[in-house]
């Protein structure tokens, strides 16, 4: 038989001196499972968001970008035979990526694209997620997928509005290109909507993960749009993924070497989706941070 | 269904017409009575671009589809026109880069290697890189530049090859590499009626050589008119090139049509008919008016230069030579010919600030005789819109200033030939040999940017037919002395141009303007 002093200890030990004594999970009564709350968005997608939107790209970021870094942009003859709704598909290793493909796009085009951000990440907290929104149109994508994973991007998609999707769900860790998933793929088949991939070469190298400033020194990077890619009567999102990646992969191509050589190859089937060597992660990003080369010919007047 | 062009008779209640001059316009009054052609409005173009090009591939006139062409191993030539067309240059991307890339990714799912990209620039100016990176595209430029992407060298000994001689016993020599290639695509812009057809390879890959055979005053003065095929000894001779040309080498020949949307939307008045301005048309007029008078000259020519033409396709045909420009012609007729009933006994033209070989560059007083009893005067079918021996007036200051890059024979032929003679034959008899075989302009044609020697004659010679047809050439408001070393008359006002018209038609001419650009082809009936 114990003393008092063991049986306050024992029954202290129960307690929780900070919050209220917790009721163990089994014995709690079920309840049905609480839907995150959606964001609200819409209000960034009305006059006054939209053109202030356009004044913060177009004179803030846009000479910002072009500034710290050295982007060159092409292909966006490709968008001459295009109307919206489409949806931009790129590869995804840096923050830069974002401003850089809005800030890439014709005023026409960019002002009717919202851009795909990761629920957990960018709408976590109000202010994050009111200032993403507005800045670049952001909506929330629940990476987890879910009943309302994709409702906000059906609606926007039927309201014509052009959707940028980054199909890896997150930044690479090493530059290189990952899995897509299959979210965009279902969309697009749901809508019959062209899919452009766009390639971007560089931006591991000017912004990695962890940096929230561009490297000094004006890494040269390359956006480059390519032909649009149409989802075809009766396929699958399981054949539109690789299709997409494939395209993308073109792309990257393309820009590595030329567009004729990409086609040869692409004949040939040696085009193989730009995932990196193989090798310990840090070969893995000392080729990723290869910048590509800078294609317009050097100044001859330096001020 | 775009309104058709029309004749308007000028009353009391017709505004002040818009006439172009050089880099500028204006408004100007002209007498009751005036016809005043105008051309249609502008086709709609097609939507569906990349469609028609594929469609015109793979199922072309007269020949094979064009993938049935393609196999590995073989030598591909692809040759586009040059920088003479369009005008003014297209937004891009150009209709040239989507037809190449098209037939590239064709020869490419063939596993053709072997790929020359040529520009068909004849004895014009080569080309600089910016200007056939923004013809051909990033992509193309990027994969075949400067390698397997180059000017055609009019003057390279061992660039050339004769194919023969055709039963009139003309020279066809052409581009070494398009006439051993065992396929020749041509890629063509048809502007005006005058382009394409059998005109494309011997003349765009021709030499000095071949080219003599019908540019020349006989010729000339025996094209009537040049824009009109059939009626047209020019075209007919290099019908005669191109057929031989056939018997040696497989040429499929893709031609594009365009419609008539020269002017981007800011300048949206230079479109329109003028009783239809709005409100935003007219300050638009006044506003670019006012600016364009105060700006330097410069500047001015920096504003036009950066003009590009929002133009539609309006029709994409591919495979034999002949087959093609057939249809051609029949699309461009579509969206360029007006009816015109009768010959007025005065035409007048508004010359604009661009013609096909200053692109980039300055119109000198050559290339503005060019344009205006060249090209303008000749475009009509049948019979020209002035009567024989009427006067022609011309508004456009007429600068006295060359290129000293691109026309530097020009230069000379200002100085030197028409100092003496301006008569086309007489000075095609004395002087066009030398000029052709200068050592230092041919060295420039090949080496820097300059038009070839002989250039400047061709552009004389373009005038023959108006300088043999007319009785009176009279500039507005331009240089006098320029337009006098040419031999012909200068006014002040247009009123004073009409004045000294009368001299030969009278008090009351029956009068005629043609309103362009746009371009139209008047059918005179």
């Amino acid at each position: 038989m114990g003393s008092l002093a063991e049986d306050v200890r024992e029954l202290a030990r129960g307690w929780r001196w900070t919050r209220r004594p917790l009721t163990p999970e089994s014995a709690e009564p079920w309840a049905p499972p609480v839907e995150p709350r959606t964001f609200p968005t819409n209000w960034a997608r009305t006059p006054p968001a939209r053109a202030a939107r356009e004044a913060i790209l177009r004179y803030a970021f846009r000479p910002l970008v072009w500034t710290e870094t050295d982007p060159n942009v092409e292909g966006l003859d490709h968008l001459r035979d295009l109307s919206p709704p489409v949806m931009f598909v790129a590869n995804h290793s840096s923050h830069v990526d974002t401003p850089l493909v809005l800030c890439s796009l014709p005023k026409q085009w960019r002002e009717r694209t919202a851009v795909a951000a990761a629920a957990d990440y960018f709408f976590d907290v109000w202010w994050r997620a009111a200032t993403t929104a507005l800045v670049f149109n952001t909506f929330p994508i629940e990476r987890a997928g879910g009943k309302h994973a994709t409702s906000t991007a059906r609606r926007l998609v039927e309201e014509g509005w052009n959707l940028l999707v980054f199909p890896e769900g997150t930044r690479s860790r090493d530059g290189w290109m990952g899995r897509f998933r299959h979210g965009a793929s279902r969309l697009c088949l749901e809508y019959r909507m062209p899919v452009v991939p766009i390639a971007l070469r560089g931006t591991f190298a000017a912004m990695p993960r962890g940096r929230s400033w561009p490297v000094p020194g004006r890494v040269p990077i390359s956006v480059r749009f390519g032909p649009p890619v149409l989802p075809e009567p009766g396929e699958e999102f399981r054949s539109l993924t690789p299709r997409i990646q494939a395209a993308l992969s073109r792309v990257w191509e393309e820009d590595r070497t030329t567009w004729w050589e990409s086609l040869h190859r692409e004949r040939r089937g040696e085009i193989r989706p730009p995932t990196g060597p193989a090798g310990p992660r840090w070969l893995r990003v000392w080729e990723a941070t290869r910048p590509p080369p800078r294609r317009r010919p050097p100044r001859i007047w330096r001020g | 269904m775009t309104r058709p062009g029309f004749v308007l008779d000028v009353d009391e209640r017709t505004p002040p017409l818009l006439v172009h001059e050089g880099e500028g316009f204006r408004l100007q009054r002209f007498p009751l009575g005036t016809q005043v052609v105008y051309p249609p409005d502008p086709l709609p173009g097609i939507r569906d671009v990349p469609g028609a090009i594929r469609e015109a591939l793979l199922h072309p006139q007269g020949s094979e589809p064009l993938p049935e062409l393609l196999h590995p191993g073989m030598r591909l030539t692809i040759a586009f026109d040059d920088i003479s067309l369009p005008l003014p240059p297209m937004v891009q991307p150009d209709i040239r880069q989507r037809v190449i890339e098209q037939v590239l990714e064709m020869a490419a799912r063939k596993g053709v290697e072997d790929v020359k990209i040529v520009v068909a620039n004849s004895l014009h100016r080569r080309m600089t890189p910016s200007e056939i990176k923004r013809a051909v595209g990033e992509r193309v430029f990027r994969s075949f530049w400067p390698g397997d992407l180059s000017n055609h060298d009019a003057e390279d000994p061992n660039g050339l090859t004769h194919v023969g001689v055709t039963d009139r016993g003309e020279d066809v020599e052409i581009s070494r590499r398009a006439a051993e290639s065992d396929l020749l695509v041509y890629v063509n812009i048809n502007l005006v009626a005058m382009d394409g057809g059998h005109k494309s390879v011997p003349v765009g890959l021709g030499s000095y050589r071949s080219l003599k055979h019908h540019h020349n005053v006989h010729t000339m003065l025996n094209s009537r008119s040049y824009m009109d095929p059939p009626s047209s000894a020019l075209h007919g001779s290099a019908a005669r090139m191109g057929r031989l040309l056939a018997d040696h080498l497989k040429v499929f020949t893709v031609e594009t049509t365009l419609n008539g949307e020269t002017f981007p939307s800011r300048f949206g008045f230079l479109n329109k008919r003028e009783w239809e301005w709005s409100v935003k048309d007219q300050a638009m007029f006044l506003a670019a008016k006012r600016a364009n008078d105060r700006a330097p000259s410069g500047i001015r020519r920096e504003i036009f230069r950066r003009i590009e033409a929002p133009y539609g396709v309006t029709g994409v045909n591919a495979g034999e030579t002949e087959a093609v420009h057939e249809r051609t012609l029949e699309n461009l007729h579509r969206q360029q010919v007006v009816e015109v009933n009768g010959q007025a006994d005065v035409l007048v033209v508004g010359l604009p600030y661009i013609c096909p070989y200053n692109v980039n560059s300055i119109m000198n007083p050559i290339l503005v005789q060019c344009l205006g009893l060249g090209y303008f005067f000749n475009l009509y079918r049948g019979k020209p819109l002035v009567r024989p021996g009427g006067p022609m007036i011309l508004f456009h200051p007429v600068p006295w200033e060359f290129h000293q890059v691109h026309h530097p024979s020009y230069v000379d032929f200002f100085d030197e030939v028409l100092a003496e003679t301006t008569d086309p034959s007489a000075l095609e008899a004395k002087y066009e040999q030398q000029y052709a075989t200068d050592p230092w302009y041919v060295h420039l044609y090949r080496n820097s940017y300059a038009y070839h020697g002989v250039h400047p004659f061709y552009m004389w010679y373009w005038g023959a037919h108006a300088m043999d047809y007319l009785g009176d050439v009279i500039f507005v408001g331009a240089d006098r002395k320029a337009v006098s070393r040419m031999g012909f008359r200068t006014a002040s006002t247009f009123a004073d141009a009409m004045e000294m018209a009368s001299e030969t038609v009278g008090g009351s001419p029956r009068t005629t303007y043609f309103h362009a650009p746009p371009i139209m082809l008047a059918d005179v009936r």
